[in-house]
């Protein structure tokens, strides 16, 4: 311990303010144990270290058994207490499982508790403050900072996956810096709220994922105190905060390597060259003299120079080890007035595709400080820089030439004319030849966010239990797109004279420049009071907030003259677009909660809500909520046999009332549009030019909306929270339904001819529900000899449907079995039900069902045989039935299962992270062989039905997985039929992560003036059970072309790093 | 002191967030593009403004920018473009779907009927003769419009004031019957008759004159007498009880006498023919595609490059080997079928000579094959030989290279610029084997056909580019369909000499001889639009009109107007026959893309009105039509 001293002196690259800072508590710190030592030396002293993970937890109780005796851990985590050798000690926390351990004549004892987010114990945050979980009514679910970061995502949404109950998620496109598409019980996107502050799904993903500290989600009338905007549901997060005690410096870091976890792959050229030939076979047409049984031969063999096939997935993707880092160092601390949190962190992640990257840097810095006694100001600053870089490639998306590149270029052709890397090849289509992609050639794309968020707020706290607090917003964010693709020469060899010839290319320079500026100013004002009389509890929020955004979007394009310079001209410019948007919204929010004993627990709460979206009239919501909770573990008839088992078992049920502003970017329904409430005409919509000026046009507008309103959400919600076995066993179970009454629909009885030349606005007329049911079980423990271990499984199953439609009218009973959408589960899938493949022609010939509408005619072996559900003897639209779930959407089941063991500083995290119930149909690329007239999908040929001998129309038929090829016959029955061939409903469970880590020794530590080293080992989606993987498609891709960026298989390498 | 200070903080933030703003003005934003009705009505730009959305809201079957695809959907080009779905779709019609050129637009309508009711409200500042002028152009936007509709769908319902629903929400007032066909060409007759005089933007060509008005009303009217004349003689006829759909044969001679009569008066005023350039082929490329000083073009649609008003056409369709973008090209590729049918300049018919004796025509240039053409096809088709923005078009499907052992010729076909030589082709002696422009059999932007267009293609540098795009006019009316409107006229009216006198001065500026034509038929004189006005989006409605639709494109497979057809080119390579060697010969075959005969079918005559028009309006015939 005297060694504490010289140790700090080795951080000389802290700034001197830290020194001094850490100086003066090593030297308090100093004073205090030698103090404590020398009078108490005679007696045994336990010392020891109490740590969760690699965080030190101050403020756990240390209590010797069975006595009174009893400290509490320091801001580093130790403690010490005196105690016989003999003594068990028990270690208390809020949000641990508590554990005993014996001392065994030890005197160091160094204690890792597990933390588990479904303790009953822990505080929650919930709108406009906390709750002690014990006494929360709502259906909330919580995670902490120590169960996000164990991720590879590059965002929050990603971090959240399989972890917590009542969210599902689809990461469909995995590109860096993608976000997860995640819902609450698939209510669509919710409300995310930072600090207090309404937030966009930008914000939420892009934070810094080390700077968060806990994220609440509210999930059912509990959310009714975000009024307007929460009925999916609202996402609290909540930024560090500089705890009192000691500088605590943290970094942290990991280094990884990705590659795809499972992409479509492209046949060599023989295969290619085959299939045509089985192509032409198949559809009677003769071969060009190209493809024959030599030219394929020399193409197998792969020998005789220009006979080499390319592998353009291997050509683009490259084979994988992918670097993706991330480091973050914070500084957190405080004294007994002010307390501080300083983070700065980089993300960086690549693509498998050359030259195409995301970073991301984040700043966060929160700060608090008392300035009189009961009034306090603080702030909450962060910044981040976000970038996408990609090359310039023609397209707006620059990922989709690449992933299309690889099926639409031919294995016969070279990116390069005769292999010579200084000429571009002519390929049949110069533009998806990958040789263009390197930046050199085409150009590049950057896309640049930067965000300033100052949230300031002070408190004022009056003696008698009432509190004020008035905060202060304003975020500024800029999006800077920067492209310019560059124009180039393609050539093509001539062999004889060794020349290379120009004969393509791309002539075409694009040069544009996109900036956005949003502004987002928010202010509240919260009132909260807080009182215990004798057994009664009561505590009232009272506040008013608004907020607005003002968004500001110009474009500029440009007809360079050079690929060189980078400053764009007036003279070259030929597009400018501007638009401005602009949304204020403003609320009064109340709660009241009460509580008898802590037992019997009631509170109600509400908004009064307004936006700027709806006619003056219909401005103004109400949305209250009220929720009821009854903890049947404090009654007196639980403290028998039978209470005993329980250790916290609580009942709750929950009403409450939201709105949602459909037609909005959360949503897809109609509704208003913006100043949809005025009548007049729009400017700029169409232009002419007359006698040679062009003159911007204008249009009358439709009828002004002015009965549409928000719709109503109602959520009902009961819901159980138990702990048995002195809270090892925890768990929590919901069953919910969220109705939503007053959907925008046309009132179809109000006919108005087509004539009279305008529609009849929306009405709120229709109403849908979501219900499912969602639960969390926990289980940790401490066994002998140190081992922790928790295992954690959540799931949640939330579906919609769809309640009254206005005034449905079918014009037969068929219509209304196909078309009928009222009392049903919504986004049915409909299709041909696939009961077999023709085996030979004889077969087709004698089969008494028209199965593709032109008798048999086009039919070969290995086609789909489509049921004739209603017995016609023709297959047509009146055959086909549901097949599948809404596709592309959230699944309706998710559940994750997650574990956690620990042993000696070593710990195991497991996470595994499944759904099912979703729908995925396979088109284009993934279901036509040569689609575009590319080389396609190599298992779409190699495994066709097929002749033995492409050359030969009699040889006989070798039956396969897929339907005959046919190159450029895409109507085909079998593709153009919708059909459960190509429909898969997905099912999977995947390993999210799978983390080994390491806390080094403290006495290894104390070598290097280290406080704390842990590292650790993870793997991200090493592996999948699925029933896509037979596809070679990722379980969550939802293009049905399978052309997009997939998951990434991770490993990484990391640190987290205590000095 | 202390507390004082702590509790004017906390006032003050109260006070900062409660007092400063009402909540209506909070909520209350101002939008940055709506105007309101005073805003616009008394101020005459705005008002154009009003004019430059309608104009532009114009509809057609097929024009540069509205659904240009459509001109692959007939007989006179393949869809050559990109996509194994979508528009390939139109090489595969299995037959015209019932709704096909379904048009039942009464927003714009609505919003032209708004806008006349709104000026006599609020322009209370226009002038009277601004106020006449607008209203004339309003009208003349509303009767073009109507036009349109009429042509697929009969009689629809003329409606000429806003339908506005009453508080007691009466919708039986707002139900309107379909008007009788003839009724509505006599509605357009009359606005035409009405407006002519006010309509003033003398000397335009871009806002609509009283020759554009004029243009109009002789349009119809030779819609109207050739429906009235060949419907009756279709077998069954086309007609309903209530004259919704069919006009009496005894009014043919009425409309054709209208039609004539507007016609004379467009000739007898300040248009002329464009004979701007002493190639007749050159010239008529020239009469569509010139801006600056054009005297033909009576009203057009115009585009301007500068101010970013540009569309993508000659981007798409551009042939592929003079293209300036590494995307899109070819999409529209002239058939075989719409080449052969222009004439030699001898007046014989214009089957193109591939074949003699059971061996090829060998011709000592690409160009041979099309020499002694009407120069209408040069201006309309890019052919094999031919140069665009002078640069050779490089159409060559590929080598015909003789084998001395099966004593056959290869066929050759490749990638575009591929040599024959080197390792691939050993013997072979370097030269090109297919062109820059195709044909290829199975590529995608590149030319099906062996043809690529010409018409319309922008001559400007850059204009094929994605990034500048092309701001060629898209012509609506011009003289020389004026002419085509007054011979069909006079020839049905029987005033024969006065036809082939309009008919011959087209001709003779395409390179014809004096008087080429001595007589005329129904047939010919639809011929001859379809050479005048290919991808004028006039061939659907020629067909329809005169009722030919139906035995033109029968869906038959021996029938070959039904079958778009290709013309493939190739070099031969015969060192043993100099007679042969390094010659061209040419193969007729079906465009390899299409696949389904063009079938028209008696209800694709007229078009199905939608189902919830009808379910909206009792009042709507349940049967448009007696073929649906």
């Amino acid at each position: 311990m005297k060694n504490c001293l010289p140790q700090r002196r080795t951080w000389s690259f802290i700034s001197g303010f830290k020194i001094g800072h850490l100086k003066k508590l090593k030297v308090f710190l100093l004073i205090l144990f030698s103090f404590v030592s020398s009078v108490l030396f005679a007696q045994t002293t336990i010392t020891g270290r109490v740590a969760s993970g690699d965080t030190a937890l101050a403020g756990v109780t240390v209590q010797v058994k069975g006595t009174t005796t009893a400290t509490q851990t320091n801001s580093e985590g130790r403690f010490s207490i005196n105690g016989p050798s003999t003594a068990t000690l028990v270690f208390t926390s809020i949000g641990y499982a508590s554990q005993e351990v014996p001392v065994n004549n030890r005197t160091s004892i160094d204690v890792q508790l597990a933390s588990s987010n479904t303790q009953l114990t822990d505080v929650v945050v919930v709108g406009y403050g906390t709750q002690r979980r014990a006494t929360v009514t709502g259906s909330i679910s919580n995670i902490k900072s120590t169960d996000i970061t164990r991720t590879a995502a590059t965002t929050t949404s990603g971090a959240l996956v399989g972890k917590i109950q009542g969210i599902t998620a689809r990461m469909a496109d995995g590109r860096p810096g993608n976000g997860t598409a995640i819902q609450i019980r698939n209510m669509g996107n919710p409300l995310y709220v930072i600090d207090g502050v309404p937030a966009d799904a930008g914000q939420f993903n892009q934070i810094g994922i080390g700077d968060i500290e806990d994220i609440s989600i509210l999930k059912d009338a509990s959310a009714a105190i975000y009024g307007l905007r929460a009925a999916n549901g609202v996402i609290l997060v909540t930024t560090k905060k500089g705890r009192q005690g000691k500088a605590q410096i943290t970094v942290d870091g990991y280094k990884g390597y990705q590659d795809f976890t499972r992409f479509l792959k492209p046949p060599d050229a023989a295969t290619y060259l085959r299939g045509l030939a089985w192509s032409n076979q198949n559809r009677g047409i003769a071969n060009p003299t190209s493809i024959n049984p030599t030219e394929i031969a020399k193409w197998e063999a792969g020998s005789e120079p220009g006979y080499q096939s390319v592998d353009y997935y291997d050509y683009i993707m490259g084979n994988g080890d992918i670097p993706q880092s991330y480091i973050t160092a914070a500084a957190s601390g405080g004294g007994n007035n002010s307390r501080y949190y300083f983070s700065v962190g980089n993300t960086s992640q690549d693509a498998l595709i050359e030259d195409y990257y995301f970073k991301r840097t984040n700043i966060q810095a929160n700060l608090e400080t008392g300035l009189a006694k009961g009034l306090k100001i603080g702030t909450q600053l962060s910044a981040r820089d976000e970038r996408r870089h990609q090359t310039g490639v023609p397209g707006l998306d620059d990922y989709f030439n690449p992933m299309l590149s690889v099926f639409s270029m031919w294995p016969t052709e070279t990116p390069y004319a005769n292999n010579n890397p200084k000429y571009i090849n002519n390929t049949h289509s110069v533009n998806i030849n990958p040789a263009t992609y390197p930046e050199v050639v085409t150009g590049y794309s950057d896309d640049i966010w930067r965000a300033m968020k100052g949230i300031f707020f002070a408190q004022y706290e009056l003696p008698f239990g009432l509190s004020i607090k008035g905060t202060a917003q304003y975020n500024y964010t800029t999006n800077d797109v920067d492209e310019f693709e560059y124009t180039y020469d393609a050539y093509t060899y001539d062999a004889v004279n060794d020349k290379y010839n120009v004969t393509g290319g791309n002539q075409n320079p694009w040069r544009r420049k996109i900036n956005r500026r949003i502004e987002n100013r928010f202010g509240s004002v919260v009132a909260n009071y807080n009182k215990k009389i004798g057994d009664h509890t009561i505590g009232a929020i009272a506040g008013y907030e608004r907020y607005d955004e003002k968004n500001e979007w110009t474009e500029a394009r440009f007809l360079p003259q050079n690929n060189t310079v980078r400053l764009v001209y007036f003279a070259d410019q030929n597009i400018y677009n501007n638009t401005f948007d602009e949304s204020a919204r403003a609320g009064y929010i109340g709660r009241l909660n009460y509580n008898y004993k802590q037992k019997y627990i009631v509170e109600a709460l509400g908004r009064y809500d307004g936006s700027y979206l709806y006619a003056k009239d219909n401005r103004w919501g109400l949305f209250p909520g009220v929720s009821v909770g009854w903890r049947i573990s404090e009654e007196d008839f639980m403290s028998g046999s039978i209470g005993s088992i329980f250790s916290e078992l609580k009942l709750r049920a929950s009403y409450g009332e939201t709105g949602s502003e459909l037609g909005f970017p959360n949503n897809n329904t109609d509704g208003p549009t913006p100043f949809g409430y005025l009548q007049g005409y729009n400017y700029a919509n169409r232009n002419a030019v007359f006698n040679g000026v062009l003159t911007t046009g204008v249009i009358p507008r439709g009828l002004p909306v002015t009965e549409l309103t928000w719709v109503t959400n109602i959520s009902k919600n009961i819901g159980v929270d138990f702990g048995v076995l002195n809270n090892k066993l925890t768990g929590t179970f919901d069953v919910f339904e969220r109705k939503r009454e007053g959907l925008p629909a046309q009132q179809n009885d109000l006919l108005l001819p087509i004539e009279v030349g305008y529609t009849y606005p929306n009405q709120n007329l229709e109403s849908d529900a979501i219900r499912g049911v969602e639960g969390v079980l926990t289980f940790s423990n401490t066994a002998k000899a140190g081992f922790t271990y928790s295992l954690s499984i959540n799931g949640t199953l939330a579906r919609t449907k769809i309640l009254e439609r206005y005034n449905p009218r079918f014009s037969n009973s068929y219509d209304e079995w196909r078309n009928s959408q009222v009392d049903r589960w919504a986004n049915p899938n409909f299709g041909y039900h696939v009961v077999g493949r023709f085996q030979s022609q004889s077969e087709i010939d004698k089969y008494p069902i028209n199965n593709d509408g032109q008798g048999n005619r086009t039919q070969l072996p290995g086609d789909l045989i489509f049921e004739d559900a209603n017995n016609d003897g023709i297959i047509n639209g009146l055959d086909q039935r549901v097949l599948g779930y809404a596709q592309g959407a959230n699944p309706y089941a998710s559940f994750g299962f997650n574990t956690q063991f620990g042993y000696k500083g070593i710990t195991l995290a497991i996470d595994l992270a499944g759904a099912n119930m979703q729908t995925y149909y396979r088109e284009f690329e993934a279901q036509i062989p040569f689609q575009n007239n590319g080389a396609g999908v190599a298992y779409l040929i190699s495994d066709a039905w097929r002749r033995t001998d492409p050359f030969d129309a009699n040889s006989a038929w070798i039956p396969g997985e897929f339907p005959a090829v046919r190159k450029d016959v895409p109507t085909h029955v079998n593709y153009a039929n919708r059909n459960d061939f190509w429909m898969t409903n997905v099912k999977y469970v995947r390993l999210r992560n799978l983390q080994l880590a390491y806390n080094i020794p403290k006495k290894w530590m104390d070598k290097i003036h280290v406080t704390g080293l842990r590292i650790y080992a993870q793997g991200s989606n090493l592996f999948s059970i699925d029933n896509m993987e037979e596809f070679d498609l990722d379980p969550e891709v939802s293009s049905t072309n399978g052309l997009q960026y997939p998951q990434q298989r991770t490993i990484l390498f990391g640190f987290n790093l205590n000095l | 002191m202390r507390t004082l200070l702590k509790y004017t903080i906390g006032c003050f933030a109260l006070a900062f967030f409660l007092a400063c703003n009402k909540e209506g003005d909070w909520l209350d934003r101002q939008s940055q593009t709506v105007l309101a009705n005073e805003q616009v009505m008394t101020d005459p730009k705005l008002i154009v403004g009003l004019l430059a959305n309608y104009y532009d809201r114009l509809p057609g079957d097929a024009s540069l920018t509205n659904r240009w695809q459509q001109h692959t959907s007939y007989d006179d080009a393949v869809w050559s473009g990109g996509g194994n779905s979508g528009d390939e779709e139109r090489n595969s019609i299995v037959n015209y779907a019932t709704n096909r050129w379904g048009l039942w637009d009464y927003v714009l309508i609505r919003d032209i009927n708004l806008a006349l009711e709104n000026m006599e409200i609020y322009g209370t500042n226009l002038t009277d003769a601004t106020r006449k002028q607008f209203n004339a152009e309003f009208r003349f936007l509303r009767a073009f419009h109507y036009f349109e509709m009429l042509k697929r769908h009969g009689g629809v319902p003329i409606v000429t004031t806003q339908l506005i629903l009453g508080e007691d929400k009466n919708l039986t007032e707002l139900q309107k019957p379909r008007n009788k066909e003839a009724e509505v060409y006599d509605f357009i007759a009359s606005e035409c008759d009405a407006i002519k005089d006010f309509i003033g933007n003398t000397g335009s060509n871009t806002r609509a004159t009283k020759y554009a008005v004029l243009a109009l009303k002789s349009r119809a009217m030779l819609y109207a007498a050739s429906i009235a004349k060949y419907n009756a003689l279709l077998t069954p006829t086309i007609v309903l009880p209530g004259g919704e759909v069919g006009i009496p044969a005894a009014r043919a001679n009425e409309y054709y006498q209208k039609s004539l009569d507007a016609s004379k008066e467009i000739i007898a005023g300040p248009f002329a023919l464009y004979k701007g350039n002493s190639n007749p082929g050159e010239n008529f490329y020239e009469a569509l595609t010139k801006k600056q000083g054009n005297t033909e073009i009576i009203l057009a649609q115009d585009f301007l490059q500068t101010k970013g008003r540009v569309h993508g056409f000659s981007y798409d369709n551009i042939a592929r080997g003079v293209r300036e973008d590494n995307l899109g090209s070819s999409a529209i590729a002239p058939s075989l079928n719409l080449v052969e049918s222009f004439d030699y300049l001898d007046g014989s018919p214009g089957i193109l000579k591939t074949t003699s004796g059971g061996d090829f025509i060998y011709y000592d240039k690409p160009e041979d094959i099309f020499a002694n053409k009407d120069g209408r096809l040069y201006g309309t088709v890019v052919y094999p030989g031919t140069t665009f923005k002078g640069s050779p078009v490089g159409l060559q499907a590929g080598l015909m290279v003789w084998n001395t052992t099966t004593n056959k010729y290869d066929i050759i076909e490749d990638n575009f610029g591929v040599l024959w030589g080197g390792t691939k082709y050993p013997g072979g002696d370097n030269r090109l084997i297919t062109g820059l422009s195709g044909p290829q059999r199975t590529g995608l932007d590149v030319s099906n056909t062996g043809f690529n267009l010409r018409k319309s293609i922008d001559p400007a540098p850059g204009s094929s580019n994605r990034g500048r795009q092309s701001d060629m006019w898209w012509v609506r009316f011009r003289l020389g369909e004026i002419y085509l409107n007054a011979a069909e006229a006079a020839f049905e009216l029987g005033q024969s000499a006065d036809a082939l006198k309009y008919v011959n001065t087209l001709r003779e500026r395409a390179g014809f001889a004096p008087n080429s034509l001595t007589s005329l038929t129904i047939g010919k004189l639809i011929q001859e639009r379809r050479n005048e006005l290919a991808f004028e989006d006039h061939r659907l409605w020629d067909l329809i009109r005169t009722r030919t639709a139906t035995t033109v494109w029968n869906g038959q497979s021996t029938n070959p107007n039904a079958n778009l057809r290709a013309l493939y080119g190739y070099q031969v390579v015969r060192p043993g026959d100099p007679a042969k060697h390094n010659k061209y010969v040419y193969v007729e075959m079906v465009a390899p893309r299409f696949k389904t005969p063009r079938f028209f079918q008696i209800q694709n005559y007229y078009s199905l009105i939608p189902q919830n028009v009808r379910d909206a309006n009792p009042l709507i015939r349940n049967v448009p039509n007696p073929f649906h």
